[in-house]
């Protein structure tokens, strides 16, 4: 029986909470389209604009909005894309090893031997153009060396349990074993993987488009902030410029983080340590020996 | 009695052990070594390849970009012809190689495009002290500290671990740069504390001079705390959790059961914790390159970021490829040892790689 | 009945009297009392075994025993008079710490992992020694290590060894010698041998019987759920069932005339490669031990047991002596009648 504590519960909202702004704000807070000038460089938030104007004249609320939702989107598909990877790669090696895991697990060691940053920043300028869509792909293609790792030191440890045998037996064939009997075994495991793929997608994307690399184009959370320091938005005092996608970031990444580490309570009850115990019996029970 | 027999034979395996003990160890390392270099290898092939990708030829970029601060045309094609030749562009990519790596085995990183005629080693050089003196220091006391409080937390337990258990988890989840931009705005711009940018004030020349050192010094604290509280954060949540999950164990019980003094329980504790944070600090050393990219463009700071980030935004393709095969090898190079560390510190590596488990 | 043997003691006061005598103990897991009024006694070189189910409340006791509860475990109650010193255990109060180990010690189940992996069996020793005796030169408490260790038959080599450098049962005897280093008077086996192979079993039972025969320890409770064991290691043994104490007496006649239904079914389902069992049914005992959150009314035995009549839903009266006893209404109604008969 797995027992939610209030930390699931608080991060799941605050999950929730983005994931409206991004997807329904733009159509809720219909009042400004993307990209059009609407008042002068880094203007103050006043009533009509709640967040004042960036350094080209747009809403940054407008921008917040949208910008939300390409992070969003291109965390989940990145994070959806490197957990599938991760899953796929992780779950053959473990499960069949000999030659197979070794040759899976050498290409997954190299890749993770070198630090991710470099491989992004390396594909994202060999990339003329960098669509929200050929980002996410970046990212997912390249962060999937962790989760394949931990799947296949877990699928090698249900390969030896008594029910695979059982099913083995009884004639499965090997994709089948594979669906039905071991990954349902490591559902909780891929559920905390692929939040914590989506987090790691979110900041990274985040940081490539602050260095420069962001999706052309389009508005995320980081490019918000890349203009804002590529602008002296900080030296000006522009506040509403390079803040609230920070609160918005930073809320994000550590909701889908909290989110990770409650699952994690839950699977694991060795780590739970304050969830209340029910009060002990006060009194002794009337019967004498 | 059964008891003789097993002494016997335990002799004999004892003296085995002696022996295969060294080879074992030479043997671990070596194939420790062939997959690094394995990895290295990757990273010059990456490197060198995926800027010349890039549809267009850069040259033709600059020398436009040139052409329109007013060169004339004949000494625009003079230039581009040099460029051409000197990176090595009108060979096959073989031969560009070839060049490359013989460049790179004399620690030649080739010339900047946009601030030619300056060496990209140069640059870096100029760069990469600053970032190393803004991060060892914010690594070390980060990782005494957090693990010093993870460790009390776990221990002490109660309102004292909860709260710093959640303030670690929130300074260590909250992406750095974040943390970085909030201090920012916090201490520089809404009060003005501290210095909003810059490694140093605008117009000083660095020298060493007990002035300049000074005024450094107060540029310096605002990137420096940013880095620190989310180490401190980082430490104390890893801390704490492995903490906790060796207070569960065995041991620890068996431990109070023959009355050893809590301060002994400690000791057992941190030696089985501690071999994952001394992994987790060598390997924050080996990213001290390139940990801090964000942090520091976020604060102008002249380290090895701001340098990444103008590189970028001025296509100086040369530089950006030095700095990431820079950091490629610094972390493979930390990573190496640390492995090194691991296997000569802790026996139950390399019984597993002899079969002894 | 327990009073009694208290008083017996404080006349007594001889070191020839029990090194244990337990009274009221009791323990809970949050609202669920799994060990409930408890007393127990282990003369001097005695080895008592306490038998039962799995969820019977053994091994709680024997972390009640050794001192070694933590939460969620509490001790709700009892005394425990180890060689003439009482130690009150109600209220939650804290034990000495040099009771454990020096006065009481343990063998934990699963005594394989008991050791810290980073820890070399002689530093542990010299941290045991140094725990309960202050500063000692190291040399001087490797030296206890080795010389205890050359009484039991055992290698020296462990004392430089990492715990994954021995056997399972090499660790096993390990722990045996660390637990009892400093000669405690009571020493509380938890399942020692339940993960052993049989002829390991064997030699820890030895082991264990050297220590009481050389006054090492004064006593030993050896707390299992493997009946066979205990025939040959047990002087006297009380089986529990429930969180309670339902028999105890002398080995041989437990074994040869159980007075408490819960023992004579217990008996009859060990399988045991002895010839004369061989025409004789296994028996199980149908249904299931209770939810201790809600034990049965009365004897807690009377849902399971086949000649339970409608006086068992009250509290059973004891039947015997300090020394062999029984709670069991049928058993006060028939005396003299051996149960196997009438099962």
């Amino acid at each position: 029986m797995t027992r939610f504590t209030p930390r699931f519960y608080v991060a799941a909202a605050i999950v929730a909470a983005v994931l409206l702004f991004g997807v329904l704000g733009p159509l809720v807070f219909s009042g400004h389209e993307l990209g059009t000038v609407v008042g002068g460089l880094y203007d103050h938030p006043s009533g009509r604009l709640w967040l004042g104007t960036d350094n080209i004249g747009h809403d940054v609320f407008t921008n917040l909005m949208y910008g939300t939702r390409t992070s969003l989107v291109i965390g989940l598909v990145a994070g959806a894309l490197a957990t599938l990877i991760g899953v796929v790669v992780g779950t053959l090696a473990g499960y069949r090893g000999g030659a197979l895991e070794e040759a899976l697990m050498g290409v997954t060691n190299v890749i993770l031997a070198i630090p991710s940053i470099v491989v992004l920043i390396l594909i994202s300028i060999a990339l003329g153009t960098r669509s929200t869509v050929a980002m996410a792909v970046v990212l997912g293609v390249t962060s999937w060396p962790w989760t394949a790792r931990a799947v296949r030191a877990q699928a090698a440890s249900v390969r030896t349990r008594e029910h695979l045998d059982v099913a083995r037996l009884s004639g499965a064939g090997t994709m089948s074993l594979i669906c039905y009997d071991v990954v349902p075994y490591m559902l909780s495991y891929l559920c905390m993987a692929f939040v914590l793929q989506v987090s790691s997608a979110v900041l990274n994307e985040a940081a490539l488009s602050m260095l420069g690399l962001g999706p052309s184009g389009g508005v995320s959370l980081g490019i918000m902030l890349h203009w804002a320091l590529a602008w002296e938005s900080v030296r000006t005092g522009a506040w509403w410029a390079f803040v609230p996608p920070t609160l918005l970031l930073t809320l994000l990444a550590f909701a889908l983080l909290m989110l990770q580490s409650s699952l994690d309570e839950v699977f694991n009850p060795r780590l739970r340590r304050f969830l209340r115990r029910r009060r002990p019996a006060a009194t002794p029970t009337a019967e004498a020996a | 009695m059964a008891l003789t027999a097993d002494v016997t034979s335990a002799d004999a395996a004892a003296a085995e052990e002696g022996q295969a003990a060294s080879t074992s160890l030479l043997r671990y390392l070596a194939r420790k070594a062939a997959w690094y270099l394995g990895a290295l290898v990757v990273a010059i092939v990456l490197n060198f390849l995926l800027p010349r990708l890039i549809p267009g030829n850069p040259v033709d970029a600059i020398v436009s970009s040139l052409g329109r601060g007013g060169v004339e045309g004949s000494q625009l094609r003079a230039i581009h012809e040099h460029y051409v030749h000197e990176f090595g562009l009108d060979k096959p990519m073989w031969q560009q190689f070839l060049i490359y790596l013989g460049n790179l085995a004399h620690g030649n990183l080739g010339t900047s495009f946009a601030q030619s005629p300056a060496s990209v080693s140069d640059l870096i050089a100029q760069a990469l002290p600053w970032s190393i003196a803004l991060q060892l220091p914010a690594i070390l006391i980060g990782w005494i500290v957090g693990n010093g409080l993870g460790a009390i937390a776990a221990y002490r337990g109660g309102w004292f671990d909860r709260g710093a258990f959640l303030g670690s988890l929130f300074t260590s989840s909250m992406p750095y740069y974040c943390l970085a931009i909030l201090l920012l705005y916090l201490l520089a711009v809404a009060i003005p504390v501290l210095p909003p940018t810059g490694g140093y004030s605008f117009g000083n020349v660095p020298e060493l001079s007990g002035a300049f050192v000074a005024d450094a010094l107060t540029h310096y604290w605002l990137p420096f705390l940013s880095l620190v509280l989310v180490f401190v954060g980082g430490q104390a949540v890893g801390m704490r959790s492995m903490a906790v999950y060796e207070l569960g164990s065995d041991y620890v019980n068996y431990g109070r059961g023959l009355g050893l003094r809590d301060r002994t329980l400690v000791r057992y504790i941190f030696r089985n914790a501690m071999l994952p944070q001394v992994t987790g600090l060598a390997l924050s050393i080996g990213t001290l390159v390139g940990g801090a990219l964000i942090t520091e463009i976020v604060f102008s700071y002249p380290g090895v970021g701001t340098l990444l980030f103008t590189a970028i935004s001025q296509n100086d393709y040369p530089v950006v490829a030095g700095l990431t095969l820079l950091i490629a090898v610094a972390v493979l190079v930390a990573n190496f040892c640390v492995e090194i560390a691991y296997g000569v510190i802790d026996p139950r590596i390399r019984a597993a790689n002899r079969g002894e488990r | 009945m327990s009073t009694e043997r208290t008083a017996d003691v404080a006349t007594a006061g001889t070191s020839a009297g029990p090194v244990l005598t337990a009274s009221g103990l009791r323990a809970a897991y949050g609202p669920t009392v799994a060990v409930d009024d408890v007393a127990l006694s282990v003369g001097s070189g005695e080895v008592l075994g306490i038998a039962g189910e799995s969820g019977c409340g053994k091994s709680t006791l024997a972390a009640v025993l050794s001192l070694t509860a933590r939460p969620p475990l509490s001790v709700l109650g009892g005394e425990l008079t180890v060689d003439g010193e009482r130690l009150d255990l109600s209220g939650g109060r804290k034990p000495p710490r040099t009771w454990r180990g020096g006065v009481v010690s343990l063998l934990p189940q699963g005594a394989m992992n008991a050791l810290s992996a980073t820890a070399k069996v002689g530093d542990v020793a010299v941290d045991v020694v140094r725990a309960h005796r202050g500063r000692v030169p190291r040399g001087v408490a490797l030296d206890l290590l080795a010389d205890r260790l050359d009484a039991l038959d055992l290698p020296r080599r462990v004392i430089g060894a990492y715990p994954h450098q021995l056997s399972g049962g090499m660790r096993q005897r390990v722990v045996t010698v660390l637990s009892t280093l400093l000669d405690p008077r009571l020493l509380i086996a938890d399942e020692p041998t339940s993960a052993l192979d049989v002829s390991t079993q064997r030699a820890l039972v030895d082991l264990l019987r050297e220590l009481v025969r050389r006054g090492l320890v004064g006593g030993i409770v050896f707390v299992t759920h493997d009946l066979p064991v205990l025939r040959a290691v047990a002087d006297r043994i009380a089986i529990m069932y429930a969180g309670r104490i339902v028999e105890t007496g002398p080995t041989a006649d437990m074994v040869d005339d159980p007075r408490h239904p819960y023992t004579a079914a217990l008996l009859s389902s060990v399988l045991v490669p002895e010839p004369q069992v061989r025409r004789r049914r296994i028996g199980g005992i149908r249904g299931a031990p209770p939810d201790l959150a809600d034990p049965p009314a009365g004897c807690r035995f009377h849902p399971r047991c086949s000649l339970a009549m409608d006086v068992c839903t009250t509290t059973p009266p004891v039947v015997g002596d300090a020394e062999a006893y029984a709670t069991c209404w049928w058993t006060k109604d028939h005396p003299d009648e051996p149960l196997e008969r009438s099962l």
